[in-house]
């Protein structure tokens, strides 16, 4: 009996010693075991969600985008400072009002080694669309009345009236990539399969484990990409993240703010930040009675300290922010100097009791999944209380939350957003009446006439002024409260060089090397 | 032969519960607030956009006609699409079920090497130091939870060896030692958890059986106490174990949400959390369904190992 029992805890010692003796050979040479053959030239990069499809045209979530913007291309793109810059087209211009030709790029080969002509073009703007596609980015071309191939690579597009966004929808990335009709006509769909002109090639995909991508050969630029391969591997927990990339297995990975200060000080990995193309907001449902009155909202909105949340929520690791964050190039205006920003309890106080709105009593919905915004929602429910409103968190799993923001389901919401492409999406699709973000039930004649001015100015420096009167229009008429822009983490192992990141395009491994 | 009409009596009783179970999941999917529509296309959502994709996904048939699409296509092996990826549903599940299967077998044998015998011995040392010992184990075993035993272990392989489990799963058949590396501690904190309850369960149960007269009997006529303690009291006392073990097996094979995605596992847990929070209603109705059938099969396994344990329970 006992000698049966020794044996069996011996044989369960072994069993678990030999694991991890093995476990440790097989983690040194995992690297260049899997990998074998690439050597240090693969990417490994952890990823927090497994991508939902790889249709350019028809995907939103950003696990596909940050893959699909590596095998996708567009006509245009911008560069640091959000200047255009030409991607499949060489050269462009704006013949007229309503008119854009496009000079492409000679000798640019799909990865299913076609060359791709200005009959490509022609085919994914009309996919884009088509109303049987679902394309995300039909709306952004709506105007776009008619498209005439000029010769092998030169293309022209007839807007119906003059509209001023059209260039930055056209560099949107993946939603206005060019594509290949054969591939479209032998699947059905892209959602399983990608070919594109980018820099790395659809390898393959295994969901919950990979989507492993390799260096296209053809590539129009030469020498690049540098690596070879970009491994994509799910980890969802971020403490294995964490693990990951401590311990070398992988490359590159973003982490939360909470979790920087654990390896900050960490000799073998570096944190890479920079600012995120969002910004935290407080939207008010302003149908409903006392939020309809611009005074109650003034009165929240000097009732709110929105350092005081930077500063608890975020580290200070944060930036004010309106309804176009700092990082969109010249587009946002300067809000820390605006009376709106500046808390002030005994005028909101005074606002209320002008307003007859005392002892207002709000429920105020929040993403249970976004644990910043939980925060924030508890701190704005502490700075309301001080002026005798009283918030009711309600916290909302995910699809919950969608719904909730969809069908304007509660007095006031918290959440996050991003300005898109173009200022107009920033202000016109969120605020103006017609404008299909806009949830809140915002009306005003003279924002709207703002953005209608906005979309169609072509010249650059009215434009702006245009947006900049917009955007102190919405702050002080505050159908939102627009509060801070966050920071992005990315953490990378020391041998990582020549990364770095953008606001708008946080992954461009054109240059990026392993030592 | 009774053991075979039994089989097939349960077998066949086994249809309606299914069926009602394809019913109730589906009505409650379409019951929870929140619909994929919304959710895959955020604040991309135009009217039209919803409306089209509505139609796509055949969303605005009646109910009934939805169910039955579904269902006829279930009964002849088509679990549909993802509506989120387009992979489709059957494929995706079986090969995450090889996984979950593979890591509840393992983690099962853990748990029965280290618990099994330690119940016994506890039982038999009943009140003596090895007893207490063995009941503080099991104790942690059964309380600390799964997920705080598979950060700490992460933690403390990265920060103290440099260690972490190879990414990535890799079939059994295609590199066994791979395999066995990305499974093994995954297995542990699983079997931990498991060897806790069976350890309990064993040692109260053999208690109850020492003390039965038959045992007295067998002891009076001079039998040793190891064949006592093993032909005769053993086997008796692993019915209510075997049903513990029973409904732990079941468990499992529903997928473990939490250690798969603390260790990055493809196994069903995480397939079906993804499907229920994307709304994801052909891959939730689909893995839902799997799973209670296992559920229902791995029951209907323990009812018939009863009757090997103790031939006096009868299938009629």
């Amino acid at each position: 009996m006992k000698k049966k029992l020794l044996i069996t805890v011996t044989a369960i010692l072994m069993m678990v010693f030999t694991a991890c003796s093995s476990g440790k050979d097989d983690s040194t040479s995992n690297k260049g075991g899997e990998n074998a053959g690439s050597g240090e030239t693969t990417l490994l990069i952890a990823a927090d969600q497994d991508p939902s499809g790889l249709d350019p045209h028809t995907t939103t979530a950003h696990s596909s985008h940050r893959i699909m913007g590596k095998i996708y291309e567009g006509l245009l793109d911008l560069d640091e400072d959000r200047n255009f810059v030409g991607q499949l087209a060489e050269d462009w211009e704006q013949v007229d009002d309503t008119t854009y030709t496009f000079k492409l790029r000679e000798n640019v080969i799909f990865h299913n080694g076609r060359e791709m002509t200005a009959d490509d073009v022609k085919y994914s703007f009309e996919r884009i669309l088509d109303p049987d596609t679902g394309a995300i980015s039909r709306s952004y071309f709506d105007v776009v009345e008619e498209i005439n191939v000029l010769d092998t690579y030169e293309i022209e597009f007839k807007l119906s009236k003059p509209y001023a966004p059209f260039l930055s929808y056209v560099a949107s990335g993946a939603n206005a990539a060019i594509i290949p009709e054969e591939e479209v006509e032998e699947h059905g769909n892209l959602d399983q399969v990608a070919v594109g002109t980018g820099p790395f090639k659809f390898e393959e995909m295994v969901p919950d484990t990979h989507v492993k991508l390799k260096k296209n050969e053809d590539y129009y630029i030469e020498g690049k990409p540098v690596i070879e391969e970009l491994h994509y591997l799910t980890i969802v927990d971020e403490s294995s993240r964490l693990a990951a990339i401590r311990t070398g297995e992988v490359h590159l990975t973003t982490v939360t703010p909470d979790s920087v200060s654990l390896v900050e000080n960490d000799d073998n990995l570096n944190v890479i930040t920079y600012d995120a193309l969002e910004y935290s907001y407080l939207g008010f449902n302003v149908t409903r009675d006392k939020l309809d009155d611009q005074k109650v909202r003034e009165a929240i909105s000097l009732a709110i300290d929105r350092q005081e949340i930077i500063d608890t929520v975020m580290n200070g690791e944060a930036e004010l922010s309106g309804p176009v964050p700092p990082s969109f190039g010249d587009w946002p205006i300067d809000v820390a100097d605006l009376d709106m920003y500046k808390p002030d309890v005994e005028k909101a106080k005074s606002l209320l009791s002008e307003a007859g709105a005392e002892g207002l009593e709000l429920e105020m919905g929040v993403p249970s999944t976004e644990a910043l915004l939980v925060s924030s929602a508890q701190i704005i429910e502490q700075q309301l209380a001080n002026v005798g409103i009283q918030a009711k968190i309600v916290q909302l799993e995910w699809g919950e939350y969608i719904d909730a923001w969809n069908e304007n389901k509660y007095d006031m919401l918290v959440g996050l957003n991003g300005p898109g492409r173009d200022p107009d999406r920033s202000l016109g699709f969120f605020f103006s009446s017609e404008g299909s973000a806009n949830v809140w039930g915002y009306e005003s004649e003279e924002y709207d006439a703002l953005i209608e001015d906005g979309l169609v100015e072509s010249d650059e420096d009215k434009r702006k002024e245009i947006y900049d009167e917009a955007q102190e229009y919405i702050i002080n008429d505050a159908p939102n409260l627009f509060i801070y822009m966050p920071k992005s983490y990315i953490v990378v192992r020391e041998n990582i060089s020549d990364y770095n990141p953008v606001p708008h395009n946080t992954e461009d491994f054109l240059d990026i090397t392993i030592d | 032969m009774y053991v075979l009409s039994y089989i097939v009596r349960r077998v066949a009783s086994i249809i309606p519960v299914l069926i009602g179970i394809s019913i109730l999941i589906f009505l409650i999917m379409q019951v929870i607030p929140g619909d994929i529509v919304s959710i895959l296309l955020g604040t991309e959502a135009t009217p039209e956009l919803k409306e089209q994709m509505r139609e796509e996904f055949g969303y605005n048939l009646p109910l009934y006609q939805q169910y039955w699409n579904w269902i006829s296509g279930v009964v002849v092996g088509d679990f549909g699409h993802s509506l989120r990826t387009g992979a489709a549903v059957l494929p995706e599940i079986l090969s995450r079920f090889t996984l979950t299967l593979e890591l509840t077998i393992f983690a099962s044998v853990i748990a029965w090497i280290i618990s099994i015998p330690l119940g016994v011995i506890a039982a038999v040392r009943r009140n003596k130091g090895s007893d207490i010992g063995i009941r503080v184990i099991s104790l942690l075993g059964v309380s600390v939870p799964n997920f705080a035993l598979a950060t700490i272990i992460i933690l403390v392989l990265s920060l103290q060896f440099n260690y972490f489990p190879p990414v990535g799963y890799v079939g059994l058949f295609e590199d066994p030692i791979r395999n066995l590396e990305r499974l093994l501690i995954p297995a542990l904190v699983l079997g931990a958890s498991m060897a806790g309850s069976i350890m309990r369960m064993t040692r109260s149960s053999v208690l109850e059986v020492l003390e039965q007269d038959y045992i007295r009997t067998a002891r009076a006529k001079g039998i040793r106490e190891h064949f006592v303690i093993y032909r005769h009291a053993f086997r008796n006392a692993l019915i209510p174990v075997l049903t513990v073990i029973g409904m732990q097996i079941g468990f499992l094979l529903g997928g473990t949400v939490i250690v798969e995605q603390i260790f990055s596992l493809p196994g069903l847990g995480q397939y079906v959390l993804t499907g229920i929070m994307q709304r994801d209603i052909p891959v939730v109705q689909g893995s839902i369904l799997f799973i209670a059938s296992m559920f229902v099969f791995v029951n209907l396994l323990v009812d018939i190992l009863y009757g090997f344990l103790n031939p006096r329970i009868s299938y009629d």
